[in-house]
């Protein structure tokens, strides 16, 4: 019995295999980034990956990387298209950016990613960004020709994300879970092109997971904020300091009074001190305090921008009624079917205690 | 007259034998004549002329003895001058003594034999251990001479419950055994078990060590090792205090340790010798070479040939622009480099040092660097495979070392076949195995499947020596001091 055990387990071993897609890693096009564009009445996948030579910089990575498409009526009949239409094997298992073309954006978030949430290999921490004004396709091209390795731009577009926000909401695992919620509004990275890089401007904002309108920075820093990511931010007081945060902490606290919402934002951080571009000394009690003062002010400003464009236009970006859910589970129920009326009669208090803790003086 | 002592017998019996002496002496005027039995070349012969040949033949004492008996009397209550002196009447004994280096005396009317033990051989001085140097520590090591082996373990526990049992095994070579252990301490079934075992050896000849070895496992067919060998007797020594058993076999210039268990064998004498901090990291660094050298080849072959998404993306990019042009899977190129490897230590081993080192330069750097240049074999693979061998080899055990060698051949062939689905199989094969494994009595990976934090103090970690007041109880019949 034992030995036909252990003459079975070869042949079991082998038989299991044959389901597994056997192949060696040079035969396959690993893509870095996938552009998900809607345009002429069809879904088009842009993939963009290392040529013959690899994604090694030193055998000259000018023009190494390369694009291939693919069309069809649906994100996910495009996709196969294009794994057709490739001369080797695909893989998305190690795709780390998926981007979103404008004209996509508007036809629907969960369109364009559903076929990705259900791919067994797909990384659920790839980011998701939006491309301002243009298509995926468009973008990629683009930089291309301006010579960029996007994937490396890319990865340092996630690199400055993760400087100043202390986690990135945009993974697809993130933006999955946000689908399923559709009171509150989903906000996703969006991206410019300008001289060579990409810069990360702000939020694009879905409503009904359709895109709806970008952030400008201030107010997406003002979001950031609020919702306790901030890592870094750099404040400039009157263009004579520069300060920038070390530390920031935020608390969020609902009232309902008379049927009104009264939210409490707390708000405490810590700056350091960057630049000093005055003779006077500003290391006194006074001036310290001062500054304090002003860039709590400035800090309530930007904060301001991100509560009054919700407000304004009705979308809940803050996420406030989840809150409002976990604090009020009662009242939720009363205002969980007019709820984009009420955002706009939510009325909002700062609280704002900052201190600057280091001058960097060397003499 | 084939079971009794006697020099006619004697000469009959080593008639070939040039180097065996069975030769006369006449011990005075009364007509007595005894037979010295030796073996050229294993006896001192200086201190035999001077302690017994020089009283034989002058004292006058002797010359009064009217029988041999009365003669016996004497020799044995001081007549010589020396101390290691025995009365024999038992021929299997007597052949065993003499063949072993000492010298008898026959009396042939009497049938018996005065044994003199004035061994003397061509033998090693005491030297650094080869393969348990240490920094701080004991500079000695066993020889192939097994009364001077216990002698050195001796000399470390000077207590009066210190056993050693000499034993013996081998139907022609006879070989000395010695079984060692601490009364009161080692488990009492272990050492009967270990006793029966010698005792019941049934070869002709222990020539080698593994002939002992083998006996001595109860799983036989495990590439894991069952019985620990050490060169220290300061290990031996530290041991038979932790309740084991030691075996010194004659010939064979280490001693061997039993029970044995996994985390034993993951121990160095330099973990002792220093901090716990720097002990418990060596330590930590000899399982996770253990990992390394085990897995990363399967590793390696299970993500760049089914599982791409396992690497991160740099990682997969590199290795991919690595692997082109390269004509050969991933595969066979881990196979041939792991089994190239193998013929690379394996020749060292045979060769002169001198030629040794300059062939493992030859192969190692020019090979390998040609190798690499020609597209032959992608540098991604060199220093996966480059990275195992060197880990495997800072094991401090080499029997474990070449059982983890032999293992990762096994995980590399299932990742080659199924991926991390074969390397998942291979991992629970390994694992089902070193659970099952028992050596008497105790699991082979004890102390990690024991219930008692006390016994996990001296594993993966090296707690302060305050931790180690009272004995772990899988060994040990007695967990405090004695």
């Amino acid at each position: 019995m034992k030995k036909l055990i252990i003459l079975l387990f070869p042949i079991l071993i082998c038989g299991c295999s044959h389901d597994m897609n056997r192949r060696e890693i040079d035969e396959i096009n690993l893509v870095h980034v996938i552009g998900i564009d809607f345009s002429d009445g069809e879904y088009v996948i842009t993939a963009l990956y290392s040529g013959e030579k690899g994604a090694d910089t030193e055998k000259g990575s000018a023009g190494q990387e390369v694009t291939s498409k693919g069309s069809g009526a649906t994100p996910y009949a495009a996709f196969q298209n294009f794994r057709l239409k490739d001369k080797k094997t695909v893989s998305i298992a190690n795709t780390g950016f998926f981007l979103l073309g404008e004209g996509a954006a508007k036809r629907g978030l969960d369109i364009c990613i559903d076929f990705l949430s259900r791919d067994e290999t797909v990384k659920m921490e790839s980011l998701l960004f939006v491309t301002k004004d243009m298509d995926a396709s468009e973008f990629i091209a683009q930089s291309l020709e301006k010579g960029q390795i996007i994937h490396e731009d890319m990865k340092a577009v996630e690199q400055k994300q993760e400087e100043l926000v202390t986690r990135n909401d945009n993974t697809l695992v993130n933006v999955l879970n946000e689908l399923e919620n559709d009171i509150t509004i989903g906000i996703i990275p969006y991206l410019v092109a300008e001289e060579g890089s990409f810069l990360l401007q702000g939020y694009a904002v879905f409503e009904n997971n359709i895109l709806a309108d970008y952030l400008d920075m201030e107010t997406s820093s003002g979001v950031n904020f609020i919702k306790d990511i901030i890592r870094a931010y750099p404040i400039y007081l009157d263009d004579n300091v520069g300060l920038s945060i070390s530390y920031s902490k935020s608390h969020i606290k609902s009232e309902i009074q008379d049927n009104s919402i009264r939210i409490v934002i707390k708000l405490d951080f810590e700056t350091m001190i960057k630049e000093i571009n005055i003779r006077e000394d500003i290391f006194t009690f006074e001036e310290l305090n001062r500054l304090t003062d002003m860039q709590n002010d400035y800090i309530i400003e930007i904060m301001k921008k991100a509560t009054d464009y919700s407000k304004n236009t009705g979308r809940d970006i803050l996420q406030i009624a989840r809150l409002i859910q976990n604090q009020h589970t009662r009242k939720w129920s009363e205002y969980e079917y007019n709820w984009k009326d009420k955002i706009s009669e939510i009325e909002y208090e700062f609280n704002v205690n900052s201190q600057i803790t280091k001058s960097f003086i060397l003499n | 007259m084939m079971n009794r002592i006697n020099s006619a017998w004697l000469k009959e019996l080593f008639n070939n034998s040039g180097d065996v002496i069975v030769r006369p002496i006449k011990i005075n005027q009364n007509g007595i004549t005894v037979h010295l039995f030796c073996v050229d070349g294993l006896i001192n012969q200086s201190l035999f002329d001077e302690a017994v040949f020089r009283s034989l033949k002058f004292d006058p004492y002797l010359s009064g003895c009217m029988t041999e008996r009365a003669m016996m009397d004497y020799l044995l209550e001081g007549g010589t001058y020396h101390v290691f002196t025995k009365e024999e009447a038992d021929y299997q004994l007597l052949l065993k003594y003499v063949l072993s280096g000492m010298v008898a005396l026959i009396f042939d009317t009497e049938e018996k034999a005065i044994v003199y033990d004035i061994r003397m051989f061509e033998k090693r001085s005491i030297q650094e251990p080869s393969e348990e140097n240490v920094m701080k520590g004991s500079k000695e090591s066993f020889i192939e001479v097994m009364r001077m082996n216990t002698a050195l373990i001796r000399r470390r526990i000077r207590s009066e419950h210190l056993v050693v049992e000499t034993l013996s095994a081998g139907r022609i070579s006879k070989t000395d055994i010695a079984l060692i252990y601490i009364n009161g301490i080692a488990d009492s079934a272990t050492v009967n078990k270990i006793r029966t075992i010698i005792n019941e050896i049934d070869i002709d000849n222990i020539s080698t060590p593994a002939f002992i070895e083998e006996f001595l496992v109860e799983n036989k067919h495990s590439i894991f090792p069952q019985i620990m060998y050490t060169q220290r007797p300061d290990r031996v020594a530290a041991n038979l205090s932790d309740g084991r058993v030691a075996l010194v076999v004659d010939g064979i210039p280490f001693a061997y340790l039993l029970p044995c268990q996994l985390p034993m064998l993951m121990q160095s004498p330099d973990d002792y010798a220093n901090h716990f901090f720097i002990g418990s990291s060596l330590r930590i660094i000899r399982y996770m070479s253990m990992i390394v050298t085990l897995f990363l080849p399967a590793f390696y072959i299970a993500a760049t040939t089914y599982q791409v998404q396992m690497l991160p993306v740099q990682l997969a990019l590199s290795t991919q622009a690595a692997k082109q042009n390269v004509p050969f899977s991933s595969a066979s190129e881990v196979l041939g480099l792991l089994i190239s490897f193998e013929i690379l230590i394996e020749a060292g081993l045979r060769l002169p040092k001198a030629v040794g080192t300059a062939m493992s330069i030859l192969g190692g750097l020019v090979v390998g660097q040609s190798a690499v240049a020609a597209n032959l074999i992608s540098p991604a693979v060199v220093v996966i495979v480059a990275l195992a061998g060197i880990s495997g080899f800072i094991m401090p055990n080499q029997d474990l070392s070449s059982g983890i060698r032999l293992s990762r051949f096994l995980l590399t062939v299932l990742a080659a076949v199924a991926g991390f689905f074969g390397l998942a199989i291979g991992l629970i094969i390994l694992i089902t195995h070193l659970c099952s494994l028992n050596n008497y009595g105790i699991a082979y990976i004890s102390p990690f499947v024991d219930v008692e934090e006390r016994n996990i103090r001296d594993t993966i970690f090296r707690f302060p020596i305050k931790y180690f007041q009272k004995r772990k109880s899988m060994q040990s019949e007695r967990r405090d001091r004695l």
